[in-house]
C-alpha cells in the first residue's frame, strides 16, 4: 500500500476511535464510528484478492447497516427525550435498537456471522486490528449505556455468543477463524457481566486485547494461517512456538496465566449478584473453547512427530525477534499476580 | 436585507433566463446553478430554511453532478454561447417578455410579498435563518471539521480501493 494513503488510513483509524470514545453526543459518536469503518475498508482489501475484497464488502454491509441503526436509536431518543446526551439513553424502544445495534458491530452471537468470514479474508495483522481496535468504540458505547440497557436480552446475548462461539470453532482448520470465534466468545464474557460491573467488562477488554494481540503477532511472524503449517512451525521459530502455548493456554484462561483474572471476577460478580446459574453456564460453556485452544497449542508446541519428520530444524532463520510480540507475550502470561493493582487501576 | 433580496430575485430571474435562452447544455448549466444558489437563498429570506437546505443539496449536490456527468459523456465540439447572435435574440427577447409581464401585470405587489416580510426590513436587520450560516463556522467548526474531513475520507478510500488499472475490485488476481 502506498505509505501516504497508510498515513491517511491509519491517522483515521485513530481519530476516528477518539471521537468515538470521548464524545458525549450521539451524532460526533456516530461520526467517529463511520470514519473508523470507512478507515478499515482499504486494509482489509489490501491484499487484493477476491476473497479480501468480498471480506471488504462485508464488513462494509454491515458495519453501515448497524451505524444507520446506532443514528436512528439515538434520533428516536432525542426525539422522546429532547437531548442527545450518550448516557442518557431512557427510551425502551432506542435501548434495545442501540443493543443490538452495537451487537452487529460488535459481531455478539446472533448477529456474528460477519466476524469469522471478514477475518478470513483478510491478513493477519488486519484481523488483529478488526478483532481489537475496531471493537473499542462500540464496547465504550455500551459501557456508556449500560446503565438503562435490558439486561435479560444482554444475558441472553452474552450466553448465546459463549455457546456459538465455543461451538462453531471446534471444527475449523484456519487459525484466523478460530481466533474469531475465540473473540466472539470473549465478547460474550464481556457483556453477561456489563450491567452488573462495567468496570469489568473494560478489564475484560483491555486483557483480552493484550492476549489476542499477542497470539497474533506471534502467528503472524511465521505466517500460519491454518494448522498444518502450525504443525510444521516449530522448525522456523521453535521458543516463539513454546511462548504461543502459554499465550494460548492464557486466552483459555487457565489459572496461572493472565487469562484467568477476568474470568475469575466476573465469576465472582455474577455470584455475589446471586446469579449462580448464569455462572455455571458461561463457566461450562468456555469448556467448549478449551477444546479448540488445547488443540491449537498442542499444534504449535508438537517437537517430535510420530512418523518421519520432513524438515529439519533450520540452523539459520532470518526470523528477526519482534519487540512488541515479546511484552505482549510476558504480559499475557505473567500478569495474574498483579490483579489487585489492576482492579484498583481500572 | 430587503436590497439582498431583491438581489437574490432579479438573480433567479436572469439565472432563468440564462437558462431558457442558451440551447447548449454546457452553459445552460451555469444559469441553472445561478438560479438555484439563488433561489435556496431567496426562500431562507422567506424563513423555509429546511425546503432551502434540502433543495441546495438536491439540487446542487445530486442533480448537477448526474447532469455534469451525462454532459461530460455527450458534450458538445462547438457549443454556443451567449455571445452568439441567434442566442442574444432568444435572451433578449425573453427580457422583453418579462418586462412587459411586470409592467402589464402590475407585479410590484408579487414583489411586496416576498420582499418585505416580518423581519426583513431596512438595511442593518439580517434574517436569523442566514446567521446560521455564521454560526456553522465559528461555533461549530469543530464539528464541521470532522464533518469535512470524513467526506474527503471517503474519496480517499474510494481511491484507494479503485487505483490503478490492474486493480480493479472485481477482477481476479
Amino acid at each position: 500500500m502506498n505509505p501516504h494513503a497508510k498515513l491517511i488510513i491509519s491517522l483515521s483509524l485513530i481519530t476516528g476511535t477518539t471521537i468515538t470514545i470521548s464524545s458525549n453526543h450521539w451524532i460526533m459518536a456516530w461520526t467517529g464510528l463511520e470514519i473508523n469503518t470507512l478507515a478499515i475498508i482499504p486494509l482489509i482489501s489490501k491484499s487484493h484478492h477476491p476473497r479480501a475484497i468480498e471480506a471488504s464488502i462485508k464488513y462494509f454491509l454491515t458495519q453501515s447497516a448497524a451505524s444507520a441503526l446506532i443514528l436512528f436509536s439515538s434520533m428516536i431518543n432525542a426525539w422522546s427525550t429532547g437531548q442527545w446526551d450518550i448516557t442518557q439513553l431512557n427510551n425502551p424502544v432506542s435501548c434495545l435498537m442501540m443493543t443490538m445495534a452495537i451487537a452487529i458491530k460488535l459481531g455478539l452471537a446472533p448477529f456474528h456471522f460477519w466476524f469469522p468470514e471478514v477475518l478470513q479474508g483478510s491478513s493477519l495483522t488486519t484481523a488483529l486490528l478488526l478483532s481489537t481496535l475496531m471493537k473499542l468504540p462500540p464496547t465504550i458505547l455500551l459501557l456508556l449505556t449500560s446503565q438503562s440497557l435490558n439486561p435479560s436480552l444482554l444475558t441472553l446475548l452474552a450466553i448465546s455468543s459463549a455457546v456459538l462461539g465455543g461451538w462453531m470453532g471446534l471444527n475449523q482448520t484456519q487459525t484466523r477463524k478460530i481466533l474469531a470465534f475465540s473473540s466472539i466468545s470473549h465478547l460474550g464474557w464481556m457483556i453477561v457481566i456489563i450491567i452488573y460491573n462495567p468496570k469489568l467488562t473494560l478489564l475484560t477488554f483491555i486483557i483480552y486485547t493484550t492476549l489476542t494481540s499477542a497470539v497474533f503477532l506471534s502467528l503472524n511472524q511465521s505466517k500460519i494461517l491454518k494448522l498444518s503449517t502450525m504443525l510444521i512451525s516449530w522448525t522456523k521459530t521453535p521458543m516463539l512456538n513454546a511462548t504461543l502455548m502459554l499465550t494460548l493456554l492464557s486466552l483459555a484462561g487457565l489459572p496461572p496465566l493472565t487469562g484467568f483474572m477476568p474470568k475469575w471476577l466476573i465469576i465472582q460478580e455474577l455470584t455475589k449478584q446471586e446469579m449462580t446459574p448464569t455462572a455455571t453456564i458461561i463457566t461450562l460453556l468456555s469448556l467448549l473453547g478449551l477444546f479448540f485452544y488445547l488443540r491449537l497449542a498442542y499444534h504449535s508446541t508438537i517437537t517430535l512427530p510420530p512418523n518421519t519428520s520432513n524438515h529439519m530444524k533450520l540452523w539459520y532463520t532470518n526470523k528477526t525477534p519482534n519487540t512488541s510480540t515479546a511484552i505482549l507475550t510476558t504480559l499475557s502470561t505473567l500478569l495474574l499476580p498483579l490483579s489487585p493493582l489492576i482492579i484498583t487501576m481500572t | 436585507m430587503t436590497y439582498f433580496v431583491i438581489f437574490l430575485g432579479v438573480s433567479f430571474i436572469l439565472g432563468a433566463l440564462a437558462v431558457a435562452s442558451n440551447p447548449s447544455p454546457y452553459y445552460g448549466v451555469v444559469g441553472l446553478v445561478l438560479a438555484s444558489v439563488v433561489g435556496c437563498g431567496w426562500l431562507m429570506s422567506l424563513g423555509v430554511s429546511f425546503i432551502s437546505l434540502a433543495l441546495f443539496m438536491i439540487y446542487l449536490g445530486g442533480m448537477l453532478v448526474v447532469f455534469v456527468y451525462s454532459v461530460s459523456l455527450a458534450a458538445d465540439p462547438y457549443p454556443e454561447a451567449w455571445g452568439d447572435w441567434g442566442v442574444m435574440g432568444y435572451g433578449l427577447g425573453l427580457v422583453l417578455v418579462v418586462v412587459l409581464g411586470v409592467v402589464w401585470g402590475e407585479a410590484i405587489d408579487f414583489w411586496e410579498v416576498g420582499v418585505v416580510t416580518v423581519d426583513g426590513g431596512g438595511v442593518s436587520l439580517v434574517r436569523l435563518d442566514f446567521s446560521g450560516v455564521a454560526v456553522l463556522y465559528s461555533y461549530g467548526v469543530g464539528l464541521f471539521l470532522v464533518a469535512g474531513w470524513g467526506l474527503l475520507l471517503v474519496l480517499f478510500v474510494v481511491l484507494e480501493l479503485v487505483r490503478g488499472l490492474s486493480r480493479g475490485a472485481i477482477r481476479a488476481v
